[in-house]
């Protein structure tokens, strides 16, 4: 018995996924600039990732799904967070230091290349978020206790 | 009858939610004009230095990263943890495999 959801599904899916995933790397990378951060962009993107398990079943996800990969980006993207949070630890933890006088990501308010270590924990932060939650569905999916 | 009555319920609920929830008459949350500076003067603070401080036009994030930064450690604490304890528990046991 295959377990996906039929032609039309997959179609639709394979046709929304790219475009959920670019608007989700879009609110992750602009999240120091408009709404949106590292939490909501990596849910999009997780989201994304769910429709594709949805619509393409457990047998293709198994196929395309690495654990030791996905706990890997998600452990790395914890430690990035916090290292972001420890360059400026001659001030205090969380000190902005890289936007009051860092070398890079210090532009104008407003630009992309602005705010100090705010773009490298909203990118970390939605590197963990889309990893973490497409794990949980993964391992939902994978472990039920129910009989088919 | 029963439908009637719960229908009849959720309206008056529905009313007298709007009623309470008016800021001409009903509940009042904190004083009105500029007095809520006195009281909240932090969400004042965030407003007029966010940009100045921390860079970001995006006063959220200015706030959860840098201000708040403590709470957004613990969010993504509780975030791995819960997944870490999900796939723990999930995962087949010795004695299903009977």
């Amino acid at each position: 018995m295959s377990d996906d959801m039929g032609v039309i599904v997959r179609t639709m899916a394979r046709a929304t996924i790219p475009l959920i995933g670019i608007f989700g790397a879009y609110v992750v990378s602009h999240g120091h600039l408009t709404p949106g951060g590292g939490f909501q962009g990596g849910a999009t993107i997780a989201g994304a990732g769910i429709l594709f398990l949805l619509a393409f079943g457990l047998s293709e996800m198994k196929r395309r799904y690495d654990k030791h990969l996905y706990s890997a980006l998600e452990g790395i993207g914890g430690l990035v967070f916090l290292g972001a949070a420890m360059l400026g630890i001659g001030t205090a933890f969380f000190y902005n230091t890289l936007w009051h006088d860092g070398p890079v990501f210090n532009g104008e308010p407003g630009t992309l290349l602005s705010a100090g270590y705010l773009p490298i924990m909203n990118l970390a932060v939605g590197l963990k978020v889309f990893t973490g939650l497409v794990s949980a569905m993964a391992a939902i999916a994978l472990y039920r206790r129910w009989k088919s | 009858m029963k439908r009637t009555i719960a229908f009849l319920s959720l309206l008056f609920v529905l009313g007298a939610l709007l009623y309470i929830a008016n800021p001409d008459y009903g509940l009042k949350f904190g004083p009105g004009g500029d007095d809520w500076k006195n009281l909240r003067y932090t969400d004042d603070y965030y407003i007029t230095h966010g940009v100045k401080e921390v860079g970001g036009t995006n006063i959220v994030t200015d706030i959860v990263f840098d201000y708040r930064g403590y709470d957004t450690l613990g969010e993504a604490t509780v975030l791995f943890t819960a997944i870490a304890g999900a796939t723990a528990l999930l995962r087949p046991w010795r004695r299903d495999e009977e």
